[in-house]
């Protein structure tokens, strides 16, 4: 394991491999049905399967909703990288705890209460997971939008989106500087890899500066650019702001989705009533 | 009538006491297609900029004078208003598209502007573009001269009378360049849009320009005719500008004698025919010396492949069983079209990149299992953009970095050496990004070449460039035979690989479609014309003159065509 950290930083996790990662999660995924939903909906369904599961402790209320949201994460074909983290994050959240539990002692009867939060975390995860990363970011922020919220941070999103590849091409040039210039420590011994893996960690916090710098330097066309196109006019204008959301429209799908996923959780209430 | 007038337009930045626009006087008739030259740092954008109403609106100064564009005061207008008017193209275009996709970034600013037809409008641009067809891509598909024609689309869907656009070609390739100005002809001669160029390639202005306006310092010095303006070959020189090089040719014959004193340059290939009939083409067949190539492979490419992971479907492959060798000491030039695989190619061989099959060596050592910084001593890489080399806050650390972290001894001695070669001594305390485009790229190859590695890659090394700074980085290579043996590079500049190259590969879709000398590369029309380079102006104007005439420098057409031709004009 520690070898493999020490070699990974720089030589198997690539940056390219994370902008590819990043824009198959934005963009790669607009052929799929959640990605066509009305994003106004997918908000709403969004808003239950976030915060009902922290209210509910019934198992098979949870199960059925994590097995929808399941579904709806399958559907909405989410990037590898994304599942991965949510797979770390939601071990590191209670997973651990299971663990430690056998290891002092305990036995298998900790895994109920801990199935329970378990269950909680990961539905909320996968629905958020579902929802803001199989809309697309414009479609997703012109859903926050008509919601009220300020036409800047639904810019903010979508340009997020635009700049985002870029800057992690920038990133990549520059620790490429560094790499074809650098002369990190030996790493043969124990003592040496550890060495490289602060070195690694190094140049990686070194190479903010001249990329902040760098990026500085571009937006400065682009901040004239936006200021040509008009982008502090829209932010106040009425007008454009309706004009943006009148491509909004509810389909039979939408309410065929949100009728599903009803039925679904009324089930899952009805045969937890049952047992 | 005139859409621009300017009248005793001064401007210096805030926080500058020197002004950098001197009492600007001007008119701009409705309809025309003027090119703006000058130095570098002469002002051209800093003028056009005060046309958008960007200075001083946006960008405050010291400003006065009077701007109408358009029949409106620049100063009592909006830069919305200016938008719909006068449509501006950066320099720099691919930060100024913000949206994701094509047609949405079209039609952004009609939206903005809250205009109900912003649909149509952005469809509308992209049609006058070229970009049919490609309305729902995502911007990163683009090649780089669609970009640059979506960031005109962003400009053109405001319909506004006038566009100006900086450096539209500088990092295109020649198909990509013809096309962008094949648009502009376009929208100048069909749609009657008053055109805007700031431009440094005398060709193309040759061809498609109407007026010429030369500024100096500030100042405008001559706003003239296109081909008048050509003409006037030693003020172009001075200001640091290449007249084409038929003029350039016929301008130097005329001092030589081999032209009549009276004759009109000429600055086109059509008007060069004319004027050069009477000359005959002495054979001067002489093959350029070229030392023995069996000598050691510096690096050699065995069946290599290499495949980049694509948002959507499948991977696309840069290069499949690429087999190629150079030899220690070659002076090699890489040419190909934007997307050929040039600059993956020089990653390759710094081992920056893995091939996905195959084996890159290098002098003689497999680069499988090394790591690109233990290569640095034997072989080193100047990216196309300078201001990535750039890891320390000023360029005297930024050379010493490599020298100092591996330890080499007397590492100051050697770098207060390589400032004073490259002239950077004054400006060794500043920041690399803040220098001049050649500077910069000065300091970039003294970072290069710190180490003394035997093979040097260099990226684009002429791109942005105006004569001067192009000269002397021409003179630099020169200078520093006696440290890099081995030398690539990656160019679009045709006049910099006729002059300098021995070894020219050609790169299409990912194989090596040709590789020899410039005369077994552009004798081979049908090479030329299905990989979409193209030799200098000078090597057609020798080829309509005389089919068995090859010609790639000047130099080589005034030798070639100092005789009358006798029969004819006894």
């Amino acid at each position: 394991m520690k070898k493999k950290l020490s070699e990974n930083i720089l030589d198997k996790f690539s940056i390219d491999f994370l902008r590819n990662q990043v824009l198959k999660n934005a963009y790669g995924n607009s052929d799929t049905l959640i990605a066509s939903l009305d994003p106004r909906i997918l908000l709403i369904w969004y808003l239950f399967f976030g915060l009902t599961p922290w209210f509910a402790n019934d198992l098979c209320f949870l199960m059925g909703s994590f097995l929808l949201v399941l579904v709806t994460t399958v559907m909405a074909r989410v990037a590898g990288l994304v599942l991965l983290l949510f797979g770390v994050g939601v071990f590191t959240q209670t997973g651990y705890l299971f663990v430690a539990a056998l290891f002092f002692g305990g036995d298998t009867s900790a895994i109920s209460p801990l199935l329970i939060l378990t269950l909680k975390v990961a539905t909320c995860s996968l629905a958020s997971i579902t929802v803001f990363s199989g809309l697309d970011p414009d479609r997703l922020s012109n859903g926050l939008m008509w919601y009220g919220c300020p036409e800047r941070l639904s810019f903010s999103i979508s340009y997020a989106y635009r700049v985002l590849p870029m800057l992690m091409e920038e990133f990549q040039s520059i620790l490429l500087s560094y790499r074809m210039r650098g002369n990190p420590p030996e790493h043969e011994t124990l003592a040496g890899k550890a060495r490289y893996l602060i070195y690694q960690v190094k140049v990686v916090i070194q190479a903010f500066y001249p990329l902040m710098l760098n990026t500085a330097k571009r937006s400065r066309t682009t901040v004239e650019a936006l200021e040509i196109k008009g982008y502090r006019y829209a932010a106040v204008n009425r007008q454009v702001k309706k004009m943006k959301l009148s491509t909004l429209k509810v389909t039979y799908n939408d309410l065929l989705f949100l009728s599903v996923s009803f039925l679904w959780v009324a089930m899952s209430v009805l045969i937890s009533t049952l047992i | 009538m005139n859409v621009i007038e300017t009248e005793n337009l001064n401007y210096s930045y805030p926080a500058s006491d020197t002004p950098i626009l001197k009492d600007i006087s001007l008119q701009i008739e409705q309809g025309d297609f003027l090119a703006v030259i000058g130095n570098n740092g002469c002002g051209k954008s800093t003028f056009c900029k005060t046309l958008n109403g960007l200075i001083p609106h946006f960008i405050a100064g010291d400003y006065n004078g009077r701007v109408t564009v358009g029949g409106i005061n620049t100063l009592e207008a909006d830069v919305g208003t200016l938008a719909c008017k006068a449509g501006y193209v950066y320099q720099d275009f691919e930060n100024q598209i913000v949206r994701p996709t094509v047609l949405d970034d079209a039609s952004y600013a009609c939206l903005n502007y809250a205009m109900e037809d912003y649909r149509e409008r952005g469809l509308e641009a992209l049609k006058l573009c070229g970009l049919e067809g490609k309305e729902e891509d995502y911007i990163w598909q683009l090649s780089g001269g669609q970009t640059h024609l979506l960031a005109l689309a962003g400009a053109v869907s405001l319909r506004p009378d006038i566009l100006i656009l900086d450096e539209p070609i500088a990092q295109l390739d020649p198909a990509h360049a013809d096309r962008i100005y094949e648009v502009l002809r376009e929208l100048n001669e069909e749609h009657g849009k008053t055109i805007i160029v700031i431009e440094h390639h005398t060709e193309y202005i040759a061809d498609y320009c109407r007026h010429v306006m030369l500024m100096k310092n500030g100042k405008i010095a001559w706003k003239l005719p296109a081909d008048e303006a050509l003409r006037r070959v030693e003020e172009l020189q001075e200001c640091n500008i290449f007249p084409p090089q038929v003029t350039l040719a016929a301008y130097r014959m005329k001092k030589k004698g081999s032209l009549p004193e009276k004759v009109l340059l000429p600055t086109t290939i059509l008007e060069g025919k004319k004027v050069f009939q009477n000359l005959r083409f002495k054979k001067n067949d002489m093959p350029r010396i070229t030392e023995p190539r069996f000598r050691e492979p510096a690096v050699e490419f065995r069946n290599v492949s290499v495949a980049f992971r694509s948002v959507k479907g499948e991977e696309k492959k840069v290069f499949q069983g690429l087999n190629l060798e150079i030899q220690k000491g070659e002076k090699v030039a890489v040419i190909g079209s934007n997307g050929a695989g040039k600059s993956t190619m020089m990653k390759l061989m710094t081992g920056l990149l893995k091939p996905a099959g195959g084996e890159v060596r290098l002098n003689g050592e497999s680069l499988r299992k090394k790591k690109p910084e233990g290569l640095s001593g034997q072989i080193s890489l100047v990216y196309q953009n300078p201001e990535e080399m750039f890891i320390k806050d000023t360029i005297a650390a930024d050379i010493s970095y490599a020298m100092k972290v591996r330890g080499v001894k007397d590492y100051e001695k050697r770098t207060e050496e390589l400032l004073k070669r490259f002239r950077l001594w004054e400006l060794r305390e500043q920041d690399g990004r803040l220098l001049s485009g050649g500077q910069m790229r000065r300091a970039s190859l003294a970072i290069g070449i710190a180490l003394n590695p035997s093979i040097l890659l260099l990226d684009e090394p002429t791109a942005n460039l105006d004569i001067a700074t192009r000269r002397e980085i021409m003179k630099t290579l020169t200078e520093m035979k006696d440290i890099t043996e081995t030398v690539m590079i990656a160019t679009h500049d045709m006049q910099l690989v006729c002059e300098w190259a021995d070894r020219i590969l050609v790169l299409s879709e990912g194989k090596l479609a040709a590789d020899g000398t410039r005369d077994e590369i552009f004798r081979d029309s049908a090479l030329v014309e299905r990989v979409g380079i193209r030799p200098p102006e000078i090597f057609y104007m020798g080829q309509v003159l005389d089919p068995t005439a090859y010609c790639y420098t000047i130099d080589e057409f005034i030798d070639a065509f100092s005789e009358e031709k006798k029969e004819e004009t006894a």
